[in-house]
């Protein structure tokens, strides 16, 4: 597969602050790239260098077959972003932003209206296009944001934690609209996130703390590789379960009145199971999840 | 590109009914102080000195003084927007696209020059209103076309001037104290509160350096010109009012006022593209 993003040895700092620490990695055309990470770690750094809005201070950046720092106008004809907080003016409506905005882009008239109603539709916005931006909801705003962001027909959307501060059925309807684009106008999508289940659907993920990638690979491969499956029983005699565990050197953890153990894969549990099938109320076996891959890998919970 | 920009500000100038109304305050406070107090004085003044239409004469000079604010304070609320965009970190969405800054900086200049005349019109077209209401007559049609002119002169003049200011503004909290201050300390810079007379001699000479003072001198003397032949008035009693200016025991012509507003206008909008040039981000 093409690589259209590719990132060597990427540095930046403020001051003392080293933001980004020397990063590597590279995005397949056409795929769903997510970029993981506390808050802090360097994500907007990241993607504020790949979108040409900070300079780097040294690596090298090559975007749709451009290095960043030459031609930066063609780099950014190719590319939409959508910034955390919305950049759009309150006071105009939906249809004059996205009118202004694609005037940047040297379009003829009929070319720029074209885009303006593509992008309505594909965001689903058009009922509110003539409202003014300031007045819509946050979820109504995102996708005006995103309208935005595609009104160059770009061939690669940038989205800074495109679902934050939504609410969960909001998040789903903006999360749709961005998987829409990546499936089928086969755009590249670059996203962080700090949501497990987004990062959980992306084709590929990197993980980002401190300014340096921790971990790098499909969604399965994380898990597989740093999350463990885990058995939750609940006994009917508690003594008994913890009696028959210990005396095979099963490690385990109570909780309250559930025992978990971790396993190396799910099999494992069929034969604690089949060992103390006359003393359990109650059970249950879960795969692991990107949440305990991203705990194992950065040894931190993923904060808000 | 440049005009949509353009039409972008001016929408976000003249929606924003708040910012429009403070732009104008500077204006409405001139009006007001001189409708409720300095009026009656100043006219009972002139009267003992040309009997003749001297309330007629004394509305057009405050008017002509009104006109040469507006131009400031308008220019100046327009250039409000630059300082939200660049407050509110809207300018990564223009950084990220395929304009070049000058292209945005050029497109704040002409919208606040537009705004500044647009307002400075209305604000021309309410003082003839309010002349004819209180026994003026309305302008002669060559006054009315030297007026236009003077306003265009004049608000080049003021933006470049404010677009300096401006330029180190980076938050809007700071924005809202230089637009008080720039409000206020406007009209005493151009004679206006208090006539140019009443003055130390230093205030004069700062009055006389400050550029828009030379715009208030060429409106009064246009629209003063439609109440009394000025040429009988006496020198001493223009000077006073600020309708001619004295320097080094000459008054200075009509085209050095042009000149001075022009070059120093030119030379304000350099210094302010140097200062805007030097902020760029890396």
């Amino acid at each position: 597969m093409n690589k259209i993003i590719t990132v060597e040895n990427l540095y930046k700092s403020y001051g003392h602050t080293k933001a980004v620490n020397g990063i590597d990695f590279y995005v397949d055309e056409g795929s769903l790239f997510a970029f993981l990470g506390p808050n802090g770690a360097g994500k907007t750094t990241t993607i504020n260098i790949l979108s040409t809005l900070l300079t780097k201070d040294d690596g090298e950046v090559i975007i749709n077959g451009i290095k960043i720092g030459e031609n930066e106008d063609d780099i950014r004809k190719s590319i939409g972003i959508v910034f955390q907080e919305g950049v759009l003016d309150p006071l105009l409506s939906v249809k004059e932003n996205l009118e202004t905005r694609g005037s940047f882009y040297g379009l003829t008239k009929d070319v720029l209206a074209e885009r303006v109603e593509a992008a309505l539709l594909v965001t689903g916005i058009q009922n509110i296009a003539s409202r003014k931006y300031g007045s819509l909801s946050g979820g109504q705003k995102r996708r005006a944001d995103i309208a935005r962001a595609l009104i160059n027909a770009p061939k690669i959307l940038f989205l800074d934690e495109p679902t934050t501060g939504l609410d969960p059925q909001t998040r789903k309807r903006v999360w749709n609209t961005i998987i829409d684009l990546q499936k089928e106008q086969k755009m590249t999508v670059f996203l962080t996130t700090h949501y497990m289940e987004e990062a959980d659907k992306a084709d590929y993920v990197v993980i980002i703390d401190n300014g340096k990638i921790v971990a790098k690979g499909t969604p399965s491969f994380l898990k597989d590789n740093y999350s463990k499956d885990l058995l939750k029983i609940k006994p009917i005699n508690s003594s008994i379960l913890e009696k028959n565990l210990n005396s095979r050197n099963i490690l385990f953890e109570k909780k309250i009145d559930i025992y978990q153990v971790k396993l190396e894969n799910s099999l494992e549990s069929i034969d604690i199971i089949n060992m103390n099938k006359d003393n359990i109320e109650s059970f249950q076996v879960l795969n692991g999840t990107m949440d305990d891959a991203f705990i194992n890998i950065t040894g931190k919970e993923i904060r808000e | 590109m440049i005009f949509s920009l353009v039409k972008r500000n001016l929408k976000l100038y003249f929606r924003d009914k708040t910012s429009v109304f403070f732009s104008l305050l500077g204006v409405f406070i001139i009006i007001g102080l001189y409708v409720i107090f300095l009026g009656k004085m100043m006219v009972s003044y002139t009267e003992s000195v040309i009997p003749e239409n001297a309330k007629f004469m004394m509305t057009s000079w405050i008017m002509a003084g009104v006109i040469s604010v507006t131009t400031v304070t308008t220019c100046n609320g327009a250039f409000g927007i630059m300082v939200e965009d660049t407050a509110l970190n809207k300018l990564r969405d223009f950084k990220v696209s395929p304009i070049k800054r000058w292209q945005l900086v050029l497109s704040y200049i002409i919208s606040s020059m537009i705004v500044g005349i647009i307002m400075s019109l209305l604000t021309f077209v309410a003082s003839e209103v309010y002349i004819y209401l209180e026994g003026g007559s309305i302008v002669s049609f060559t006054a009315f076309i030297k007026i236009i002119g003077m306003i265009f002169l004049s608000v080049f003049s003021s933006s470049a001037m404010v677009f300096l200011i401006i330029s180190f503004i980076k938050s809007q909290n700071a924005f809202g104290t230089a637009s008080s201050i720039i409000g206020t300390l406007v009209g005493f810079l151009t004679g206006i509160y208090i006539p140019v007379g009443n003055l130390p001699i230093g205030v004069q000479t700062v009055i006389k350096i400050f550029p828009l003072s030379h715009s208030g001198v060429l409106l009064r003397q246009i629209m003063m010109q439609e109440a009394v032949d000025l040429a009988y008035v006496p020198e001493e009693f223009k000077l006073f009012l600020g309708v001619n200016f004295e320097v080094n025991g000459s008054i200075l012509s009509s085209f050095l006022h042009i000149a001075y507003l022009l070059v120093s206008g030119v030379l304000f909008y350099i210094l302010a593209i140097i200062v805007v040039s030097k902020k760029r981000s890396k």
